[in-house]
């Protein structure tokens, strides 16, 4: 029986190699390192959603160069050779894109309709002007020595309309076509600007490791060709290679860390390599288990998976070193061992693998996929110490003169009593902790989680503000019935942001309606200029005056600029290359509502609360803030992940009631201890307190309940054994997450700083809550 | 040894002089002008537009200031100026401001105000970055013809002819469309003198006090 099922058991870890060996040799699957993959779904607004993929989209493919200098032929000659770099390269940048655009072709279809496009402000003089000062403006612009126009002859735009409303365009970009290239300038630096357009995903870990070497290449190249250039470089691709780089880096410290930590200590204690195999063994199977589950049930594993995945390594040792620490000098047989050791050992698998499936609850698809991985992982591993190690675990374990000396330490721990220094020591830790607790402060900014070197967002913000990019996490989502509708809203929006623009709150937007005004719009500027412009009673036949020209001048001028033209549309704009820096901007048709993005240029923090504001009391409009979306959400997770915690302490407590009665308290105190500690510690430092430290108590729960479980199932002070297993899982685990706290990623290293405490803590209380005297 | 690096830098040296488009013609119509720091004189300006009978005709006076920028005074057919710097154009009628473009609106200001200045000046050197330029040149006189060379301003300007002395006496600027203006310049005075007080405070100079006063007229 008990050998069949070893042997079972054997099958399900061979076919668990199997599927392994098949994901990453023949499929060569990799893990996902897309950090948006472990931000929820948004929960509410799938338009919201919409845009937000469709905003991110467009900054995930963003790459973009600057090539600096004070002198413009050498930021040039610089730039011509950081686009050969990547010229050579067509696999994965797209053609760097030049200044030549055909600029009279691409706007063909503006200039047709140009009798229908105004700016806010040749509107207003339009109704506001005489035609007398229309007129003189006109002539005076034909004393300049300056040409007459970007596009056409004068007489196709006598007062320069269409020339301020292109002039109002060109206005929402700093960026100009000068000798060929993209240029934008800033104080007294030039810079060539090389929008470059990365083939493959800025998260894909591939796409990384082609594409950041090249970049380096292509600077080096850029450097030699004029040396003294200033290089800046902006997109999520540097960021997300840094990152990527960083967690593959702390993975394998980490991992590789806290394996030879607890091989060291095992053999210390044990003085032997057997327990070291078998637990390597556990703990090899319980990965192999976790992967082969994770990857059945997702499709996508996360690099942060995995990095949790390798320091599940301490907390999954627990079992095998119960049971080996119960075998020091200890020659019964194997099996009766482990049936005396079975119950406990379930007892400390169910609390655990309960408590880390509340990380299933959150709605943070990686920390689900981590739950999933952690709870796999122990099962496995549990399943492998007690079917496997009665059957290999060889003779009685020799004791050791550090396993007899820690054993011996549990008769002189202090206890629980009613004495005078237990109540002391009780009024103490509870003012303490309750000093702490008060001065604990939740700060959920997930801008708090970003780990980028300082480096890479230094040039990002100055990338940024030379080119008055616009927020990529904060703007306007528009919505409505039908194309036109939404063009009109959008329009009603933009009379707010216009005034918002003249106050300096925002320094401009960037909206599809500003290059297709809506079918109205369009409609009564061309009746604005046919009358008012054009007409009989205005400026056209003063000019012809001025000018010399007679009464068939001004028909034939007349006929010419105000011939009807179909309304321009968005199917136009977005055929044109005009279009290709805004096309983000449109969201379309879906489920009957159309929707658009309206992105704001120059915005920060102070005035998120002006520009929500702007949106009110306007149908369809909608103002999001991404970063503030995330923050609460991070805080309402904290917030609900607290009392998942409260009431797991609960359930366990009902739970072990039945086999520990009135003992049963004794279990969960050292754990309810060591989180209040942790939570103290960071009220008295002042650490903030975030989800990710709340996640962690999850787990001190977990672990601290099965040291308590371990300890209380053999309550007698001189069952040093016991005390041994718990002392070497505790120190295991110390290892392996206490490693984490040395992490350089923010969400990782509150983590490990919350284990460290914790598991100390809860380590320390738990023969003195669980031992009989 | 010796010689193989002295000629790999000869070359060098040659290739840089190439490099530049230093072409004599260039050298000698530099050695010609002026190039004062401060100059004004008169203009008469001609507007040839596709579709008029006639051509619209303007003068006045204009000045060049180095570091400053172009100031256009139109007097003829109505008093009008302009004022280029390298910050922002401001077009004015009298005593009202009647258009103002600031370089942060408009980032190509500090480019037309550079061409503009250089044509003026004709300074063909910084010109032949932007344009393919072949000229004739004698004693007295020479003639310059501008293409441009960017695709993007060959949609706008079809060509530039430049003719003078040592100062540059006409300018043809003919646009892609058609259009084109004449412009040619007279009784052009040199140095600080050369402005008038009120052309001066336009340039936030102390009266009769351009930069550099060495000039004088020649």
């Amino acid at each position: 029986m008990r050998r069949g099922l070893a042997r079972a058991w054997m099958a399900v870890v061979l076919a668990a190699l199997l599927h392994n060996g098949w994901m990453w040799l023949v499929q060569r699957r990799t893990p996902e390192t897309d950090l948006l993959a472990l931000l929820p779904m948004d929960e509410r607004d799938p338009t919201v959603g919409r845009a937000v993929a469709n905003v991110a989209d467009a900054a995930q493919q963003y790459f973009v160069v600057l090539v600096g200098s004070t002198d413009w032929t050498g930021a040039r000659a610089a730039a011509a050779a950081y686009s050969h770099v990547l010229e050579a390269h067509p696999e994965w940048f797209g053609p760097v894109e030049q200044g030549a655009l055909d600029e009279e072709q691409a706007m063909a279809p503006w200039w047709s309709r140009r009798a229908g496009l105004l700016t806010a402000a040749d509107r207003r003089l339009l109704l506001g002007a005489t035609p007398e000062s229309w007129a003189s403006t006109a002539m005076q612009n034909l004393t300049s020595p300056l040409g007459t126009g970007r596009i056409g002859a004068w007489q196709d735009d006598p007062f320069g309309v269409f020339r301020d409303w292109l002039q109002a365009r060109a206005a929402e970009t700093p960026v100009r076509p000068v000798d060929g290239l993209l240029r934008v300038d800033d104080d007294s630096m030039h810079y060539a600007v090389l929008p470059i357009r990365l083939r493959g995903r800025a998260f894909s870990f591939f796409a990384q490791q082609a594409v950041v070497p090249l970049l380096y290449e292509a600077d080096s190249a850029a450097q030699r060709a004029a040396p003294g250039i200033r290089l800046l470089s902006a997109g999520i691709i540097l960021p997300a290679a840094a990152a990527a780089r960083q967690a593959d880096h702390e993975m394998s410290t980490i991992g590789w860390g806290s394996l030879l930590g607890i091989v060291l200590l095992v053999w210390l204690a044990l003085r032997s390599f057997r327990p070291i195999g078998l637990v390597l063994l556990s703990l090899g199977v319980g990965t192999l288990g976790a992967l082969s589950v994770t990857a059945l049930i997702y499709p996508k594993v996360h690099l942060i998976t995995l990095v949790f995945g390798a320091s599940l390594v301490g907390t999954a040792a627990d079992y095998g070193l119960n049971y080996l620490c119960a075998r020091v000098g200890d020659s019964r047989d194997p099996w009766i061992v482990m049936r005396t050791l079975l119950p406990g050992l379930a007892c400390g698998v169910v609390t655990t693998v309960v408590a880390y499936l509340g990380l299933a609850l959150t709605p943070f698809p990686g920390l689900q996929q981590m739950a999933v991985f952690a709870a796999v992982g122990l099962v496995f591993a549990w399943i492998t110490v007690a079917l496997w190690f009665p059957l290999i675990g060889g003779p009685a374990i020799q004791s050791s003169r550090l396993a007899l000396w820690f054993g011996a330490t549990r008769a002189r721990w202090p206890v629980v009593n009613r004495s005078a220094t237990t109540v002391a020591a009780g009024v103490a830790a509870a003012v303490v902790i309750a000093i702490g607790i008060m001065r604990l402060k939740p700060n959920d900014d997930i801008r708090l989680l970003q780990n980028s070197p300082p480096g890479i967002i230094e040039q990002e913000g100055e990338v940024g503000r030379i080119l008055r990019a616009p927020a990529m996490t904060q703007f306007y989502v528009v919505r409505a019935a039908s194309e036109s509708e939404l063009l009109v809203r959008e329009e009603q929006l933009r009379v707010r942001l216009d005034s918002l623009a003249t106050a300096r709150v925002i320094d401009g937007y960037q909206a599809v309606s500003s290059w297709v005004p809506s079918a109205e719009t369009q409609a009564r500027d061309h009746e604005l200029v046919a009358t008012r412009l054009y007409g009989a009673s205005g400026p056209l036949s003063r000019l012809a005056t001025a000018l010399g020209e007679d009464g068939t001048w001004v028909e034939a001028t007349r006929r010419r600029l105000v011939a009807p033209a179909a309304p321009l549309t968005i199917k136009e704009w977005l055929a044109s290359p005009i279009s290709e820096p805004y096309r983000h901007l449109w969201l379309g048709e879906a489920g009957g509502e159309w929707a658009s993005v309206v992105s704001l240029q120059g915005i920060d923090d102070a005035k998120l609360a002006t520009l929500d504001a702007a949106a009110a009391g306007l149908r369809g409009v909608t103002f999001v803030d991404k970063i503030a979306e995330i923050s609460g959400l991070l805080g309402r997770y904290r917030r609900e992940m607290g009392w998942v915690i409260a009431f797991s302490y609960v359930a366990i407590f009902l739970l072990l009631l039945p086999r520990y009665g009135r003992r049963a308290w004794r279990v969960v105190a050292p754990s309810i201890l060591a989180s209040l500690a942790a939570l103290a510690l960071f009220g008295i430092v002042g650490q903030p307190l975030q989800l990710f430290h709340v996640l962690a108590l999850l787990i001190i729960f977990g672990s601290g309940v099965d040291y308590a479980i371990f300890l209380i199932e053999r309550p007698d002070a001189r069952e040093g054994n016991a005390w041994l297993g718990v002392g070497l899982s505790a120190m295991s685990t110390l290892l392996s997450f206490g490693l984490l706290s040395l992490s350089q990623t923010p969400v990782l290293r509150a983590f490990g700083l919350t284990m460290l405490v914790g598991i100390t803590v809860s380590m320390l209380a738990s023969p003195y809550f669980c031992t009989d005297r | 040894m010796n010689t193989i690096v002295a000629a790999a830098l000869m070359l060098a040296a040659a290739r840089q002089v190439q490099s530049r488009g230093d072409d004599p013609n260039l050298r000698r119509i530099q050695a010609m002008l002026a190039k004062p720091a401060a100059m004004c004189g008169r203009f008469e300006q001609a507007k040839t537009l596709v579709g008029l009978r006639r051509p619209v005709k303007s003068s006045g006076r204009f000045c060049v200031v180095l570091e400053k920028g172009v100031l256009w005074t139109t007097v003829l057919p109505f008093p009008a100026t302009l004022r280029l710097t390298k910050d922002e154009i401001v077009e004015s009628h009298g005593a009202e401001v009647t258009k103002r473009l600031s370089a942060r609106e408009e980032p190509t200001v500090g480019i037309i105000n550079d061409l503009l200045f250089s044509l003026l000046q004709g300074d063909l050197g910084r010109l032949t970055a932007s344009f393919a330029i072949t000229s004739t040149v004698d004693d007295r006189e020479w003639t310059a013809k501008l293409v441009p060379k960017d695709g993007g301003m060959k949609h706008v300007i079809a060509g530039i002819e430049l003719s003078g002395g040592t100062f540059v006496r006409q300018i043809t600027i003919r646009e892609a469309s058609g259009d084109a203006t004449e412009i040619s310049f007279s009784s052009i005075a040199t140095g600080a003198a050369a402005l008038l007080p009120d052309e001066s405070r336009q340039f936030d100079l102390p009266a009769g006090s351009a930069p550099h006063p060495e000039d004088h007229e020649r």
